[in-house]
């Protein structure tokens, strides 16, 4: 069963948030999921950009009502 | 296809070049491309051992924003590319002589060891190179 683990990065400048993602995904399944919680807007757009890259999968990214940014992704290999 | 390696002499210990070489040393790290970073002249300063986050960097007004906002520590940064990625830093032999330090006068557990600049200069020649 695969599971979604959150990572509070509120607050965090580039690269604290993907780092904090890549951290987690060392710890997690193939299949499981992060929510990475984000104010910083660059790692609303660098994080994808890097699970391209390293060919993890997407799910998706949300702007929050409250201004946060909600970034899902899927741990692939 | 693996990256070709990313080599990053680092010489100014002005905060905002101390900052920049981390933040791209410990992003191209993970993301699957090799990094090494030669440490040199001021820069070797800032990687004192104990060393308080007030008075490690030099910089002024954007040095005072990194802090104020409590931008990610070059430090913890270079820690996380070589944990999470291949990221090498190396101390340049010839600042360590001047300064008359040994390597045990560097923050632990960042440095591979001492390289003299002929062997990083040589081991650049077949990757990209940049100048901080």
């Amino acid at each position: 069963m695969t599971t979604r683990e959150k990572i509070d990065a509120r607050g965090a400048f580039c690269p604290g948030p993907l780092m904090e993602l890549i951290a987690k995904l060392k710890l997690v399944q193939v299949g499981d999921e992060i929510e990475v919680l984000s104010t910083d807007k660059g790692s609303a757009n660098d994080i994808p950009e890097w699970v391209k890259k390293v060919h993890h999968e997407m799910v998706g990214v949300t702007h929050q009502q409250d201004g946060v940014w909600s970034i899902v992704v899927r741990k692939a290999k | 296809m693996a990256s070709n390696t990313l080599y990053i002499l680092l010489c100014s210990g002005e905060h905002e070049k101390v900052q920049m070489a981390a933040m791209i040393a410990s992003v191209a790290a993970v993301s699957e491309r090799p990094v090494e970073v030669f440490v040199s002249m001021n820069a070797l300063l800032a990687f004192a051992k104990n060393a308080s986050s007030d008075t490690r960097y030099h910089g002024a007004a954007f040095s005072q924003l990194l802090k104020e906002k409590k931008a990610p520590d070059p430090m913890t940064l270079f820690s996380q590319g070589r944990e999470l990625g291949d990221l090498k830093l190396w101390a340049c032999s010839m600042a360590l002589d001047v300064k008359g330090w040994e390597l045990d006068r560097l923050e632990d557990g960042l440095f591979e060891g001492a390289l003299g600049l002929t062997k990083f200069l040589s081991d650049a020649e077949s990757g990209q190179f940049i100048t901080l």
